[in-house]
């Protein structure tokens, strides 16, 4: 693979669409809360079966239909406290959830969007079974924002849509999907860029930065799995494909170079078909049976599918030889592409191609090979296909193969593809999301009103990317401490806290943020702290009622009894109250106790002294730095010789 | 198209109009628009307007597909690019040969539901989906029934009159005596239960199974129940051995059986769910899964042996009153029946069947004007009980008829037929307190409150077959 591609003379385009969960207290559309469940347990499952509909046309939904004759079912499961009968699709939608509105205003203002007037809500269809209505409810509200990149350059923010996320998919089992309905009608924003960034570099800072404007906002989720990204992308004589599923940012400039290699390669067979002269209309729907002769193949699994009803099915393909075994990304030919659409729309487990090592990998024999080239009348340059399967899936794979190899000639086809984590993505439907729109019956649009944007407008702050600058400047601390707090949402608490304590912004950031994460990861709910725990804790600390060290102790405390007062946690950490008072007749006591030790080590002896203090205070109860200080303070009068001691002591 | 005019600006309003003329746009042209809120021309197809939104607006479908209204006003700019088609709705009806050794069935469209679909376009529900479309989308139905179909009427089922019944009575009786193996009426399930009813006591002789059908989610969408619906009321209306009018729809929130319900003994139980359908007192009939009919009694008429002759009964009487009784209801809404020359009444009273004893002088009054005046329970379940209380008692003193276990409605469309087609008063008052069509039953049975009201797992059954 060449090391990088000039990105500019290939004509690379990508746009970048991201979900983003909001932090509302009730669902969209519903008012159930806008909680997931975790691993709990369902307390129900229904099954259904989805069918295809009528487009306007007259014909079916050509993906739902591939879906429904698959004869899958779909069962959800969901919990009786916490989704009701909408999430089920038995009751049409509540009215909007207002706060959801606002919260997508807010997002707009800062994306610098225009508002849509009058908006109506729209069904978007789902064939997958993910959203039991069969499609999802999506709003456009903004449009024409836009957004800065650190280069300086100006990107398009084409749209932001207020939709319902769809049910968890929790398994599938044979023909049956299993989804949980606690994901749906979760209110989500999706933010699209206009196709306007032209390098995997400019695409990540793009993405970073949307996440981040995104996080500034007040109200949005910030755990794993809130904010999920997809991504366009199209090269100069390609076309558009969508890549869904990108989890993390670093994925993005591995998967736009794969990308641009595959579009490369596909148009490079292309040209190859036009220089061979080869037209789709050579490719013909023209197989033979191959079961009988089969019937006792080496290759196991054509022999058993064979005795259980399968047939195997050739096919030629004129003039194709090399060409589904050109590699198109590491590891993935052409072949593998078609073999995995046949995946992904017929369940079957995909094909067998001449290009492959018949004999190495399947154990065909070369009486077998020779017999279906005998058959087929394959020459020098075709290409052969194998197909086992038996009834409608055979049928749908055949034409699935028919029609992808005839996209060949076309180049590259669009479509909507999965992300891998190795950087590669996979088939997962046909583009065209605007032939699945259309407008939701159960809704009346409604007018968003000018003052309402205004007041939303009014309440936006600067761009986090200039609040870092700022705080980071003001502080004299490192830019990432804010940015840490802008992601989880903290920035404002900081605003308060470093109130109490001005000189120690990164003992105030650490609070909310490290010493949180530490607790998250011993699984207490840090939800139960609020600002006033915290507040409290730092003017504790100020006033010098505990030690820094205490932090964290009392924080534990105040998670599984938030009503505490300071002393009563103190108390319950195991931390004694202690009036700093006594604290010199403590360490004098020390000092006097230890006379010839000082007198030995000099300032070496603070060490051991300390260890002698603390234990005597009790760990946490009074700041480190306080009792260091008293005691090198009361130590003083005891180091008259210090000096000579000292200069002495170096000087051997 | 529902409202569909040859109006250029179809849904628009004065104000909107005036701006799309001055640029020359209007409904189905492909426009670039500017106004002060929308400062990068957004490009997109007029849509026709829904007739209730504001004025001020202009609705259009953009390239991406979805629909945004743009306010008109004087800093608007639009620049026609085309004029575009109208978007319609097409369909392609598929066509099947027919099959001998199938039932034939006629399927009745009345509009709702079921026989309603999506414009695509506007949003709107059309009610008039052609039922021959159903075959297009259920193409199942063809390994089930040959079906014949006919448009009764195009209506939303609120707007059902007892007039109808009694054209849709006729159209059974019709098709029936030509023959069919079996009906299937297609009907909005707002009245359906109505429409049920009245069947039972305007048809007569009836030989073969009436099954009426509809959907509680629209056949537009992927998880709609109307073909699953439609397939088992296929299949009762084609094989079982069964001479009623009934209602099939899905028994459970999953997409897994139907219920067969007697036609007075069926209530829609709530407002969205897909099995919103209960029987009253009584389990349903019997119940339809993949095909397999399974009845739960033997109390129920059977195809007869004999050829007879279905007869649909001739008139109807439109003016009967169904009153619901409150706390404080005044005796003036009895009065209001009476003087506009009412001809019955049924009450649907509290508890066992009261009303309160401020309309007694009104019902009275009714009484003895020889109009009929007949108590249900407004509780749904169980019976009229006006002999325990002393109030009760009096009603029946004077003249308020205990309606039993009559569901209110059924007890409606009972009357309408009654008054219709009778008109000696004792004769009236018997027919009114005597079961004709099992909208009375002799016995509730213990589990007859509790039974099959869809609080049953819901996927284990499926597991078992």
């Amino acid at each position: 693979m060449k090391k990088d591609f000039d990105y500019e003379s290939l004509g690379l385009k990508i746009g970048i669409e991201i979900h983003q969960q909001l932090a509302s207290k009730n669902k969209l559309f519903c008012h159930c809360p806008n909680e997931l469940q975790g691993t709990r347990t369902p307390d129900f499952t229904i099954l259904r079966k989805q069918r295809p509909v009528l487009g306007e046309e007259g014909k079916f939904d050509k993906g739902m239909l591939v879906e429904f004759l698959k004869k899958g079912s779909i069962v959800y499961e969901g919990y009786y406290d916490c989704t009701c009968t909408y999430e089920l699709d038995e009751t049409p939608p509540f009215h909007i959830n207002e706060e959801c509105l606002d919260i997508t205003l807010e997002i707009c203002a800062l994306f610098k969007t225009e508002i849509i007037r009058e908006v109506h809500i729209c069904r978007k269809n789902y064939v997958d079974g993910s959203v039991p209505a069969g499609f999802q409810r999506t709003i456009e509200i903004g449009q024409n924002g836009k957004l800065l990149l650190k280069s300086g350059k100006e990107i398009g923010i084409e749209n932001i849509f207020l939709e319902e996320d769809a049910a968890r998919r929790i398994k599938t089992e044979g023909k049956i999907s299993f989804f949980r309905v606690d994901r749906l009608g979760v209110p989500l924003n999706e933010i699209t860029t206009a196709p306007e960034i032209h390098t995997p570099e400019e695409a990540k800072d793009a993405a970073y930065r949307i996440g981040l404007l995104l996080r500034s906002a007040n109200k949005v989720k910030r755990v794993i799995g809130s904010t999920r990204q997809d991504i366009n992308i199209s090269i100069k004589g390609g076309e558009r494909i969508e890549v869904k599923g990108v989890q993390k940012l670093d994925w993005i400039p591995l998967l736009v170079k794969f990308e641009c290699q595959r579009q490369l390669s596909l148009i490079e067979i292309k040209k190859d078909l036009k220089k061979l002269n080869l037209k789709p209309s050579d490719i013909k729907n023209k197989t033979i049976d191959l079961s009988k002769f089969f019937k006792n193949t080496p290759c196991r699994f054509v022999k058993s599918g064979i005795k259980n009803g399968q047939k195997l099915i050739a096919l030629k393909i004129p003039g194709f030889k090399g060409i589904y075994g050109k590699e198109l990304n590491p590891n993935r030919r052409f072949g593998t592409e078609v073999a995995e659409k046949i995946k992904v729309l017929t369940g079957l487990q995909g094909l067998i191609h001449s290009d492959e090592d018949l004999r190495g990998k399947y154990k065909f024999t070369e009486k077998e090979v020779n017999h279906i080239k005998e058959k087929l009348d394959v020459g020098e340059n075709d290409l052969f296909i194998l197909l086992l399967a038996k009834g409608i899936p055979l049928e749908n794979a055949l034409d699935i193969i028919l029609d992808r190899t005839k996209q060949a000639f076309k180049g590259v086809p669009e479509e909507t593809r999965r992300a891998q984590d190795d950087g590669t993505h996979i088939f997962l439907r046909e583009l065209g999301g605007e032939k699945r729109l259309y407008p939701d019956t159960d809704s009346q649009s409604f007018v968003i009103s000018e003052e309402r944007i205004q007041r939303i407008k009014e309440s936006v702050g600067p761009y986090p990317w200039d609040i870092i600058d700022d705080y980071s400047k003001k502080y004299k601390i490192p830019g990432d401490l804010f940015e840490d707090l802008i992601m989880r949402g903290k920035l404002q608490l900081f605003d308060k806290l470093i109130k109490i304590l001005p000189d120690n912004p990164t003992l105030v950031i650490r609070t909310i943020t490290d010493m949180l994460k530490v607790l998250h990861r011993e699984n207490r709910d840090i939800e139960q702290l609020e600002e006033r725990h915290f507040s409290t804790l730092l003017k504790g600390l100020k006033k010098g009622a505990i030690a820094k060290e205490a932090l964290e102790s009392i924080l534990r405390i105040w998670i599984d009894f938030p009503g505490l007062s300071l002393e009563k946690a103190k108390e319950k950490a195991g931390i004694s109250s202690f009036d700093l008072n006594d604290l010199d007749k403590i360490i004098q006591e020390i000092i006097d106790k230890n006379i010839e030790l000082i007198k030995t080590r000099g300032r070496g002896a603070t060490g051991p002294l300390m260890g002698d203090v603390m234990k005597k205070v009790g760990r946490g109860v009074v700041d480190g730095k306080i009792l260091s200080s008293k005691l090198q303070q009361l130590m003083s009068p005891y180091l008259s010789n210090k000096k000579s001691t000292k200069s002495k002591k170096g000087g051997k | 198209m529902s409202n569909s005019t040859n109006n250029e600006f179809e849904g628009y309003k004065p104000k909107s109009i005036k701006i799309l003329k001055k640029f020359g746009a209007k409904t189905w042209s492909k426009i670039r628009i500017k106004t002060k809120t929308n400062t990068i021309p957004s490009e997109g197809i007029i849509l026709p307007r829904n007739q209730f939104a504001p004025d001020g607006f202009v609705e259009i479908k953009l390239k991406n597909g979805y629909n945004i209204g743009i306010p008109l006003d004087a800093s608007t700019e639009i620049e026609v690019l085309s004029q575009e088609p109208k978007m319609e709705v097409k369909f392609d009806p598929s066509k099947i040969k027919k099959n001998k050794k199938l039932p034939n069935i006629a399927l009745l469209g009345t509009g709702g539901t079921i026989s309603s679909r999506l414009d695509y376009v506007t949003g709107a529900v059309i009610p008039a989906f052609e039922p021959s479309e159903l075959f297009t989308a259920v193409p199942e139905l063809a390994d089930v029934c040959n079906l014949e179909t006919d448009v009764v009427f195009k209506i939303f089922s609120e707007n059902m009159k007892p007039k109808y019944w009694l054209e849709l009575a006729k159209n059974v009786a019709k098709k029936v005596n030509a023959c069919a193996d079996g009906i299937m009426i297609a009907h909005g399930t707002d009245t359906i239960t109505y429409s049920s009813a009245a069947l039972s006591f305007l048809l007569s002789d009836l030989k073969v199974p009436v099954v009426l059908v509809g959907s509680q989610r629209s056949s537009d969408r992927p998880s709609s129940d109307a073909a699953m619906n439609l397939l088992n009321a296929a299949n009762v209306a084609g094989n079982a051995d069964l001479a009623e009018v009934v209602v099939s729809m899905l028994g459970s929130s999953a997409h897994d059986y139907g219920f067969i319900h007697r036609g007075t003994r069926v209530r829609k139980m709530h407002s969205s769910t897909r099995h919103a359908f209960r029987s009253i007192d009584s389990s349903p009939l019997g119940m339809v899964r993949d095909g397999n009919i399974k009845f739960f009694t033997d109390d129920f008429k059977r195809r007869p042996k004999n050829d007879v002759e279905t007869i649909a009964a001739k008139n109807i009487e439109e003016k009967v009153g169904l009153i619901y009784g409150y706390p404080g209801i005044s005796s003036e809404l009895i009065d209001f029946y009476v003087d506009k020359g009412y001809k019955g009444l049924i009450l649907a009273g509290t508890g066992l069947g009261h009303f309160p004893i401020d309309t007694f002088d009104s019902l009275k009054r009714a009484v003895d004007e020889g109009i009929p005046v007949v108590m249900t329970v407004q509780t749904i379940w169980g019976y009229t009980g006006m002999d325990v209380y002393e109030p009760g008692r009096k009603m029946q003193a004077i003249g308020v008829i205990p309606g039993q276990n009559m569901i209110p409605e059924v007890a409606f469309a009972k009357l309408c037929w009654i008054l219709g087609n009778y008109d000696d008063s004792k004769e009236i008052k018997k027919l009114i307190t005597t079961n004709i069509a099992g909208e009375i039953t002799a016995r509730e049975p213990m589990n007859g409150y509790q039974i099959l009201q869809g609080i049953e797992d819901q996927i284990e059954p499926f597991k078992k077959i």
